[in-house]
């Protein structure tokens, strides 16, 4: 027992005198679990929502904010999706995005039309594309679907997208939680995948751009940058729902919780002050854009505004990306990146 | 110290027996670990030839102008090509007992190099997948003879690969044949950017070195891109393909060709595929242990099977896993972010260890000596 007192003192301690573990260890633990726990819980209540909504014991609106805060919950938990979500094609399960020829729609509506009364085994048998919360989100706000006047028809679907959800996350944090699971990855050294805590704050800051770089994308695609600048609106992420912004905000929200954790080990302040007012900015125009994006990027009069945000969302991204990875001597992408 | 023929001659002579011993024999031969030989960055972004032993002590680190891709050996020569990554123009011959850089190889006019190319075992030519820009996307194999008088290299005809977009290519057992895994991606000028991915025609060529076809097969999937492939002591032929259509698709990401039957896919089971994200990178076959290693760099995944049941001996997490090959016991894999590492495989149960070699910026294949 003594010996095993010493042994974790001089881990704790050794774990304390190397703030980059110690950041990691707090990083897995206070931010990554919880947020794939967040995740989780916002699935259970998307279930409970759905079945009540189904049975006729909620209006409308409440299964509506059952899903906004799933939306919530997964879009803040992208830059933050190390490990198992991130593997296996777990997270084309959870939204479909970019949709470019509507699949979404035309798959959900050929599922139904094959199976009347769809079943779990009939849903898990299907495409990625009708299993998540674009599907959901295209029955519940989509006019074509016209839900109110069809519960039947889509409440199998609507169900079975709800348990879904909540197995794929029950299955996640199960991963993370188990034994050598991916909470222990990241806070005991080495293991089968990090020599040391560098490389799996490597590993979290990676995910993190990442997660910086698609909000890029999901702010580009719409304004036409993909397109000659011809706006597609409806390349919007959740366009149906017209949650686009909050969903960015709640993105955003995550990548600034990794950095909150990783400023302590930045000794340059003008990089901190940098990366401090980029988030910033960042957030301030997210939170002034005055409509819907896909009705902002359909009026040029709002391309300056939009313009500008991207920009912020550039120098962010190359912030974190070269001088923050170069401060902390982490190297963020190469063959995995730029293959060939 | 400037490296003459006289030296390089007597040094071939010397260890041209042993080389046939296997990829490592050069230097265990002499009492030394395995020579890696590889391109790599610095995290200024300057390029590199380098060759390190496994116990990592350094061998060289030669800086190179463009950024290299795969490193073939002269078959008994310490020489070996560093070959220009697509679309280089630019291949290095280095010496590989001092790094001493050779010569910069040049593409010829509306050519550009792939990445990959082999000695022939006579040690007097050398065949490199290559992309006729002039008539975009024509894959040729590009025939260069080496000067033995002034040790360069020679342009000397080219060959078509009978398919667009060439990418690795080997020697089956004979010698004489080589197979190519014809990506069909078609790349224009200087440009990465694929301009077909609707109308690709990937196929796995088998052809002797003058050009004749001998054999051409393809895979079902017309998007499934096939790129690299390792070649067994039995004349086993194992391919990895990267995928260009929708990500969630299961497609067969590893496929095999055993003498004298159809080329097709590896059994991999699907969780395993899911993991690599649709693309494949290095392949490497242990001969004496009959096992197959590939890296998943986009997956951060890497495996070993048994080369003939297909059970598999190693899946694991390994950050931007890139270049992989059989050194004694093993594996050794590289990685673009991570540490590289071990694979001991004297025992089913296989066992890992880190190497103690520089961390991260290797590129995607390596060679060893």
């Amino acid at each position: 027992m003594q010996r095993l007192i010493v042994l974790i003192t001089t881990l704790m301690l050794a774990a304390c005198s190397n703030p980059r573990q110690e950041v990691t260890v707090q990083l897995a633990n206070q931010v990554l679990l919880p947020a794939h726990q967040q995740w989780q819980s916002r699935n259970a209540a998307l279930l409970d929502s759905t079945r009540a909504w189904c049975s006729g014991d909620q209006p409308l609106a409440s299964l509506e904010q059952a899903f906004h805060q799933t939306q919530s919950a997964w879009s803040r938990l992208q830059p933050l999706m190390v490990g198992p979500l991130s593997e296996g094609n777990r997270s084309w399960q959870v939204q479909f995005w970019p949709d470019k020829r509507n699949m979404v729609a035309r798959q959900t509506e050929d599922l139904l039309n094959e199976f009347a009364d769809l079943t779990q085994p009939q849903l898990e048998g299907a495409s990625v594309v009708v299993q998540g919360l674009t599907a959901f989100e295209y029955v519940l706000f989509d006019e074509q679907a016209a839900l109110t006047d069809n519960r039947g028809r889509y409440c199998p679907l609507l169900t079975g997208i709800a348990r879904h959800q909540l197995t794929l996350s029950n299955e996640v944090v199960g991963l993370w939680q188990q034994p050598d699971g991916m909470l222990e990855t990241l806070t005991s050294f080495p293991n089968g995948r990090y020599a040391n805590a560098d490389k799996a704050l490597g590993g979290i800051l990676r995910v993190q751009v990442t997660g910086v770089d698609t909000l890029k994308k999901k702010l580009g695609t719409p304004m036409g940058r993909l397109n000659s600048g011809v706006p597609q609106p409806y390349q919007a992420e959740a366009w149906r729902s017209r949650h686009s912004t909050e969903n960015l905000l709640a993105s955003l929200t995550g990548a600034q919780a990794v950095w909150e954790r990783v400023r302590s080990l930045v000794g340059d302040a003008k990089l901190v002050g940098d990366i401090d007012a980029a988030y910033k900015s960042v957030r301030d125009k997210l939170a002034a854009l005055p409509a819907p994006l896909m009705n902002m990027v359909e009026d040029k009069a709002n391309q300056p505004q939009l313009q500008s945000l991207y920009a912020d969302l550039d120098a962010l991204e190359n912030l974190q990306q070269t001088d923050l990875a170069r401060h902390l001597g982490i190297q963020i992408g190469f063959n995995a990146n730029d293959g060939d | 110290m400037s490296l003459t023929r006289r030296q390089l001659l007597g040094v071939g002579a010397a260890v041209a027996g042993a080389a046939t011993l296997g990829g490592w024999a050069l230097w265990s031969g002499r009492g030394q670990s395995p020579l890696l030989l590889s391109a790599r960055n610095d995290d200024a972004g300057q390029h590199y030839a380098v060759g390190y032993f496994l116990d990592g002590r350094r061998a060289f680190a030669t800086p190179v102008a463009e950024r290299c891709h795969d490193v073939c050996r002269h078959p008994f020569l310490p020489l070996a090509l560093f070959v220009g990554r697509r679309p280089s123009r630019e291949s290095y011959l280095v010496d590989l007992r001092d790094g001493t850089l050779v010569q910069a190889l040049h593409s010829q006019s509306q050519r550009h190099f792939y990445g990959h190319a082999v000695f022939h075992r006579s040690g007097q030519w050398l065949y490199a997948t290559e992309n006729d820009t002039g008539e975009a996307g024509r894959g040729v194999v590009g025939r260069y003879r080496l000067d033995s008088q002034r040790l360069q290299l020679i342009h000397d005809g080219e060959v078509s690969s009978h398919g667009v977009g060439p990418h690795q290519l080997a020697w089956l057992p004979d010698g004489e044949s080589l197979v190519i895994g014809n990506g069909g991606i078609r790349t224009e000028g200087g440009s990465r950017e694929a301009m077909n991915l609707d109308t690709m025609a990937p196929s796995l060529v088998v052809m002797d070195r003058h050009g004749e076809r001998i054999s051409k097969e393809t895979l079902p999937q017309s998007q499934n891109s096939i790129r690299h492939l390792a070649v067994a002591a039995d004349g086993t032929v194992i391919t990895g393909q990267q995928y260009h259509g929708a990500p969630w698709d299961s497609v067969p990401l590893l496929a095999i060709k055993r003498p004298g039957e159809a080329y097709q896919p590896f059994p991999v089971a699907t969780s395993q595929l899911a993991m690599m994200k649709q693309y494949t990178a290095s392949i490497a076959i242990h001969n004496e242990k009959r096992l197959v290693a590939m890296t998943a760099p986009r997956g951060n995944r890497f495996f070993i099977w048994d080369l003939d049941s297909a059970a598999t001996l190693v899946d694991a997490a390994m950050p931007d896993c890139a270049g992989v090959g059989a050194v004694p016991g093993g594996f050794a894999v590289t990685s673009g972010q991570g540490k590289c590492r071990y694979f001991d495989c004297r025992s089913r149960e296989v066992t890992s260890r880190w190497l103690e070699l520089p961390d991260a910026w290797w590129d995607n294949h390596l060679g060893l000596a």
